[in-house]
């Protein structure tokens, strides 16, 4: 019984994406683009290529700026030459 | 898509795994470790194993945030997920990983109010949202995540959020690396780097391995190409006779790492003396807690845990995979009473674990081999 209730709760519960990557509990970061600017709580919206966007704690930064972004928090800057 | 199509370019791939064959030796077998989980999941889900040379052996490394957390950290989860009117935020993966009695998701089947979140702000947004409850954040990762674990609760601080509390579980990835090399049973010829951890605490902090151990590293994106650079890095090292610290990921891995990112977690951090590890045990100045600083908001002293430690399943060997001594498919419960759905042990739990990677896309060909 206390199995088929905790499958309940499994297919109730969010889960992450395991076929894919979990992006929070593995050492995953994925590339965003800065929209806009909240400077003042040093947050900024930004997009990935698909146009998902999500809020992140960063430095300061710019509009268009590219960033690596880990667990809602920006661990890197970007640079085009970066890109390759 | 840009950053990413051009380090998965198959034609490249071809032209990279043909170099790899032409620097290895016939006759020497070359074994090296990736140290991070979201490589073993790469190497895995492009099928990199394939394109090496068979003396080139790939053994994966304690580098899954998830799969390195005890049982016993677990039932302190669970312990504090029972506390009355406490709301408990982890992320997802940690939600299935076994305790001694079950799981977080089993103690959200008993009533225990757990939510799973994608970041710590979320967790920070949910304890603004609920002023009257308690909130503890479970953190756990390497030094990628703990930032973003330091920035939440300085931002709590800062903004007066007084019901936000935080079991840290972080950890960092040189003191384990230090102790596999001491390890007698395990022989390695060199290290692919972690690339996101790298970010933050650089290159340099993996300079030890060369110096003193005499191995090469590699410090790696996880694109397929950025893997296969990184082997054949470590390869072109060996044949040459070199021995260093290279940087494969220098398009987003400075050699410093990202010194602000470094300040806010010496801020709000401290080591622990030692820190316990699946399978491989207590390892000294290998964990984080809350600062002095930041005392108030420690959950572990704030409620009572258990604090028992608790002897890993007799059947499970995730310790002997963390450790790279075995491959997941010789370990005695893989695939039959461990399996993603129904896991034993944490390496198969998360998708960075060594074991469920291997799982979803290694065990057919596996299967196919053994035939």
């Amino acid at each position: 019984m206390k199995r088929l209730i905790a499958d309940a709760a499994s297919a109730l519960a969010p889960t992450c994406d395991t076929t894919t990557s979990c992006i929070t509990c593995g050492d995953v970061a994925i590339p965003l683009t800065v929209l806009r600017l909240d400077e003042e709580r040093g947050l900024a919206l930004c997009a990935d290529d698909e146009g998902k966007s999500e809020t992140v704690e960063t430095a300061p930064v710019a509009p268009g700026d590219r960033l690596l972004v880990h667990a809602g928090t920006a661990i890197a800057r970007l640079t085009e030459e970066a890109s390759g | 898509m840009k950053y990413v199509d051009e380090f998965r370019d198959p034609v490249l791939g071809e032209v990279l795994a043909g170099e790899i064959l032409g620097l290895v030796e016939p006759g020497r077998h070359y074994k090296f470790m990736e140290v991070c989980g979201g490589h073993t999941h790469s190497i895995y889900k492009y099928g990199i194993d394939d394109l090496l040379p068979a003396n080139v052996e790939l053994v994966h490394g304690p580098g899954c945030p998830v799969c390195v957390i005890p049982m016993g950290r677990v039932d302190d989860g669970i312990a504090l997920a029972h506390e009355p009117d406490v709301i408990f935020t982890c992320f997802g993966d940690m939600l299935r990983v076994p305790g001694s009695d079950g799981t977080l998701l089993d103690a959200k089947a008993q009533g225990a109010d757990i939510r799973m979140v994608y970041s710590p702000l979320d967790a920070l947004r949910i304890a603004k949202a609920n002023p009257q409850r308690p909130v503890v954040f479970f953190a756990i990762g390497f030094e990628t995540t703990a930032p973003s674990t330091a920035l939440t609760l300085k931002r709590a601080k800062a903004e007066g959020v007084a019901n936000f509390f935080c079991m840290c579980n972080h950890v960092t990835i040189v003191p384990p690396l230090r102790a596999l090399l001491d390890s007698p049973d395990l022989r390695l010829d060199g290290f692919i780097g972690p690339g996101h951890v790298s970010t933050v605490v650089g290159v340099r902090p993996f300079e030890f391995i060369p110096a003193e151990y005499g191995k090469p590293i590699s410090v790696a994106g996880f694109e397929p190409l950025d893997v296969l650079h990184a082997i054949h890095m470590i390869l072109r090292q060996l044949k040459e006779g070199r021995c260093e610290v290279e940087n494969q990921y220098a398009r987003v891995v400075p050699y410093d790492g990202n010194p602000r990112a470094l300040q806010v977690m010496s801020e709000v951090f401290e080591l622990r003396p030692h820190f316990e590890w699946r399978g491989m045990g207590f390892i000294s100045q290998s964990g984080l807690k809350l600062s002095e600083a930041y005392a108030d908001m420690d959950a572990e002293l704030r409620y009572e845990v258990p604090g028992i430690r608790v002897a890993d399943p007799k059947a499970c060997q995730c310790g002997e995979v963390l450790k790279g001594v075995i491959k997941p498919w010789e370990c005695k419960v893989f695939g039959s009473g461990c399996t993603p759905e129904r896991p034993i042990g944490t390496c198969m739990v998360s998708s960075e674990g060594a074991c469920a990677a291997y799982y979803n896309y290694g065990r057919f060909a596996r299967e196919r081999e053994v035939v």
